[in-house]
């Protein structure tokens, strides 16, 4: 039967259980390749994950002058790109996402471009923005940006259109709102928990455009270091950068859940 | 001395080629409750989007406050059948949402901040003492999703008379709501009815005029002071609708039975006018609600006269 619920100890059993099962199959994998090759780093086993681990956290620069490790200057490159992009790109998809849904005029214009653009791949018009603004830190902020804010900025758009009745439009009205109070006190509260949880779901594509930009023109960052390792075949510090991708972007879905909840308490979830 | 809470001039409207207004005139007097009912497609909603503002009427006028109403403005309230509340802010905030907006300004609330809070305190003070008189003060920090739909059109009441508009409409405000519930709010009605009558009494404009729509005969007699039927059936201005019936109804208490036998003939004669297409040959026959309040302050004048 679907749905049929089980025993909280067999579900836990189940939970463990599977991790168990794939980190045992990986131990055997890595066990098997290095018979067969003792030098081979392409599934490492478990001193290959710590040599790896000790290179990439192993402070650079002279003794006298020492300079963050190579996965401390990486993750900063990286997350602050992605914070920049992000920032930038959620401000610009809220602003013209809720006028778009609050007046027609601005919507009869924008709406057609914005689906439009919404469906190029963004890494498909990298090229475009490497002509435009360039190869800086600067090109990542905008891939980031501009990947993000076209689905964003119709979803919001959406949201406003669907979350925001005109009959909650003129009743505030009625309670003696100006269009900009309506546009703050009324639309922007409905719509919070729907940008929050926007943000939340785009961080995943905006993490592709920006590792994929890193790959090509990047001289730090996560998605540089994963290309200069896995030429040379080092293959555990590429697993690490993987893991840690995903563990962060564990931590900020569920940072940003916890914020929806304690802003907008009244969001069913 | 009656003061006028709205006035309706000669009101038309059309859609493309089809009226649906015919030469509307009405005069609502400060805490009147005046209930409105019809056949559906009468346009009982076009009127009160007109009343409301949100869709002006294609010729004539409504006034309130001494304005043309052309959009909508804080003289005129709405409580809406459903989705009537502001689904992010408390049942308090819900309350006190339109003092914030009217009494406060922007500015105020970023920059003003010492002033802001203490006005803000006394706003939630008065929608808490407002949500008391509809008997929902443990309610004040719910917000609507953990309300039952009677709770919430309880808060929507108090959110738009609060603010003391000239005159709040509501659009079937109990149509979505259970029996008892509906009785509830019946005579919370029947209850601000009360309070008007008071303030007449001490001298005072009464605070509450309200317009219901609702399709409910019953209802409709019960809760108001004075019925309004609406009918395209008449004989003149084919096709637009128009008003029909327009009497005054029995004054309940809240206290009292509901006994709806009581207007049993009201209800027929209203039933008649408004529902039936070959009853009605002279529009204005049943609109004779002014004439009937004056014979009816006769009558009890007169009564005095022969008491004393």
């Amino acid at each position: 039967m679907i749905r049929r619920p089980i025993p909280t100890w067999l579900f836990w059993t189940l939970l463990v259980g599977g991790l168990l099962v794939i980190g045992l199959a990986y131990g055997r994998l890595s066990h098997l390749q290095t018979l067969k090759n003792p030098s081979q780093t392409i599934v490492p086993g478990w001193q290959g994950f710590l040599d790896g681990f000790r290179k990439i956290t192993q402070p650079t620069g002279m003794p006298s002058n020492p300079k963050p490790s190579m996965l401390v200057t990486d993750m900063i490159a990286t997350y602050w790109r992605l914070f920049l992009g992000l920032t930038t790109g959620v401000i610009l998809s809220v602003v013209v996402g809720i006028a778009m849904g609050a007046y027609r005029w601005i919507e009869a214009p924008l709406s057609p471009v914005i689906s439009f653009l919404s469906k190029i791949p963004p890494t498909a018009m990298m090229p475009i923005y490497f002509i435009l603004v360039g190869t800086d830190q600067k090109m990542f902020t905008a891939m980031v940006a501009l990947g993000v804010f076209f689905t964003m900025a119709q979803s919001i758009y959406q949201a406003v259109q669907k979350d925001v009745s005109d009959d909650a439009i003129n009743k505030a009205y009625t309670l003696g709102a100006s269009d900009a109070e309506i546009l703050w006190e009324v639309i922007w509260k409905q719509i919070l928990p729907r940008v929050l949880d926007n943000i939340r779901l785009q961080i995943g594509p905006a993490m592709i455009f920006l590792l994929a930009a890193e790959m090509i023109v990047g001289d730090q960052g996560m998605g540089y270091r994963i290309r200069m390792e896995s030429r040379v075949l080092n293959i555990s510090v590429v697993y690490i950068y993987l893991a840690i991708l995903g563990i962060t972007g564990l931590l900020m879905e569920w940072g940003l859940l916890i914020l929806r909840r304690k802003m907008c308490p009244w969001f069913g979830s | 001395m009656n003061h006028t809470a709205l006035e309706i001039r000669n009101v038309n409207h059309w859609y493309g080629k089809n009226r649906v207004l015919h030469n509307i005139n009405l005069q609502i007097a400060a805490g009147q409750i005046v209930a409105v009912v019809g056949p559906s497609g009468c346009g009982k909603s076009t009127l009160l989007r007109a009343i409301l503002g949100t869709h002006p009427p294609t010729s004539g006028e409504i006034i309130a406050n001494g304005h043309i109403i052309t959009e909508p403005t804080r003289d005129v309230g709405i409580v809406y059948q459903n989705y009537s509340l502001y689904e992010f802010l408390t049942a308090r905030d819900n309350v006190s949402f339109g003092l914030k907006l009217d009494q406060t300004s922007f500015p105020e609330r970023i920059f003003g901040f010492p002033s802001y809070l203490r006005k803000r305190r006394e706003h939630q003070q008065q929608a808490e003492a407002f949500l008391e008189k509809v008997g929902l003060r443990e309610a004040a920090l719910l917000y609507p999703g953990q309300m039952s739909g009677g709770m919430r059109q309880r808060v929507a009441l108090a959110q738009a008379l609060i603010l003391k508009p000239k005159i709040v409409l509501l659009d079937e405000p109990f149509g979505a709501l259970d029996e008892s519930m509906r009785e509830d709010l019946q005579i919370m009605l029947l209850r601000f009815y009360q309070e008007n009558l008071l303030a007449k009494k001490a001298g005072l404009v009464p605070e509450y005029t309200i317009l219901i729509v609702t399709h409910e005969l019953n209802e409709a007699i019960y809760v108001s002071d004075r019925v309004i039927g609406m009918s395209r059936y008449h004989t003149e201005g084919h096709l637009g609708s128009s008003i029909v019936y327009d009497r005054p109804s029995p004054i309940f208490h809240p206290e009292d039975p509901r006994d709806f036998s009581k207007f049993v003939e009201q209800r027929e004669e209203l039933r008649r006018a408004v529902f039936e297409p070959e009853y009605i040959k002279d529009r204005n026959k049943y609109v004779t609600f002014w004439n009937d309040l004056a014979t009816m302050a006769n009558a009890m004048n007169a009564a005095e006269n022969t008491m004393e």
